[in-house]
């Protein structure tokens, strides 16, 4: 008999939303000053 | 929306600490590739300019998107450094939420509205057009649909969606991936020289790559290939082409269930935000931002500067999980449905485009 899976606890976020808060977050830095001149 | 689910196996679940340190090999192996072909491209624009030559300019991100195919065809990427080239997909999408600061929202009303209305053209020609050159080369019926959903809106993340919600098989989804994959590679040679020779404006070719390229990646390295202006004009088109990724699945899997071959969604609402790809709201967010002077010139500047490091990792794993012999694998049908239906998306977008460009 197949056993029953247990349920997911652990709060998994997607690549996609990982990105975003990334993204977020170096802009925040930006903003605020702590990351400056970033070069290219 | 991970493109990489299928190509690259997954691992078990693994502490964050150690899933952070498995992906830093291969992260640094696609800064090496990226900052190499940024470095080619700087050496040969510096040479030409101490010999007073005209070398047309060959920009990183080809070379990037080169060195990354000849490893990856070659001695091939080994094992230590999957899981970093796997993270291509997340660079990007940093970096398409970075690139909002480069937009002001009136332009990305105006811009994306211009791109709704063609993807709308878009969506009905290529489903259309991948619908009848599946049946015509009896492709199965799922596979068909999964390569129009793959032509039709984002490539390989739709497929892997699509797959889930029509319940089609491993195999399907892995001939339409490949066959999107190897046409998304090749329009990366001939999307730039043939808008080029036709003198299209960075807005009309943008549009055009934005709507015709299938893979995020690829149509963003495509109008990157054409000019800065152009890549900014394809990752808007192309983002507005992904937002719609949800209805085109939600209609394919009520049609399958329809047919009783896939499971009915009861919950849509929350089926197309699940799908919904959520750097499209960061994208707005930061366009939202830089309208309203949240940030000073430097530092839009700065978070420029910052998207263009992401899309250099980007391209560089483009090239990097391009391998064209697996690909050659895969069987010619798919193929040739893909290149023909391909040809004649690419065909009536760009004469969509083209007009849209004169009188819009």
């Amino acid at each position: 008999m197949a056993q029953e899976k247990a349920p997911q606890r652990r709060f998994k976020l997607s690549l996609d939303t990982w990105a975003v808060w990334t993204a977020l977050t170096l802009v925040l830095l930006v903003r605020l000053g702590l990351v400056t001149k970033v070069p290219w | 929306m991970a493109s990489t689910s299928i190509a690259v196996p997954q691992a078990p679940s693994l502490p964050p600490a150690l899933t952070l340190l498995r992906v830093v090999p291969g992260v640094l192996l696609l800064g090496a590739i990226g900052y190499l072909g940024k470095f080619i491209e700087q050496s040969i624009n510096a040479y030409a300019k101490a010999h007073h030559l005209t070398i047309p300019n060959i920009e990183y991100v080809l070379w990037a998107i080169l060195i990354g195919l000849v490893v990856s065809n070659t001695i091939g990427v080994p094992r230590v450094f999957q899981p970093g080239v796997a993270t291509y997909e997340f660079w990007l999408k940093a970096g398409i939420v970075f690139l909002g600061v480069r937009f002001l929202l009136g332009d990305v009303l105006k811009l994306g509205g211009l791109s709704l209305s063609l993807v709308g053209v878009e969506l009905t020609v290529a489903i259309v057009i991948m619908t009848l050159l599946g049946r015509i080369f009896k492709l199965s019926p799922k596979l068909t649909s999964l390569l129009a959903v793959g032509s039709s809106i984002c490539g390989v993340s739709a497929i892997i969606a699509t797959k889930g919600a029509i319940e089609a098989d491993d195999e399907d989804a892995s001939l339409a991936i490949a066959a999107i994959l190897a046409l998304g590679g090749l329009s990366l040679v001939i999307f730039p020289l043939v808008g080029h020779a036709l003198h299209l404006s960075d807005r009309a070719y943008g549009l055009w790559a934005g709507l015709a390229v299938d893979n995020t990646a690829e149509a963003t390295a495509a109008g990157a290939l054409f000019s800065d202006a152009a890549a900014k004009v394809a990752v808007l088109a192309k983002t507005t082409r992904n937002a719609l990724i949800g209805f085109v699945v939600l209609a394919y899997a009520i049609y399958w269930a329809g047919k009783g071959q896939a499971s009915e969604i009861k919950n849509k609402a929350g089926f197309l935000w699940q799908k919904f790809p959520k750097f499209v709201l960061g994208f707005l967010l930061l366009s939202l931002l830089a309208t309203f002077h949240a940030f000073d010139k430097a530092q839009i500047g700065s978070i420029a500067n910052l998207s263009r490091w992401a899309f250099l990792l980007t391209f560089a794993g483009v090239g990097l999980r391009t391998n064209i012999r697996e690909l050659g694998k895969q069987g010619w049908r798919p193929f040739v449905v893909g290149a023909v239906g391909e040809i004649g998306i690419a065909v009536i977008t760009l004469a969509i485009v083209v007009v849209a460009d004169k009188f819009i």
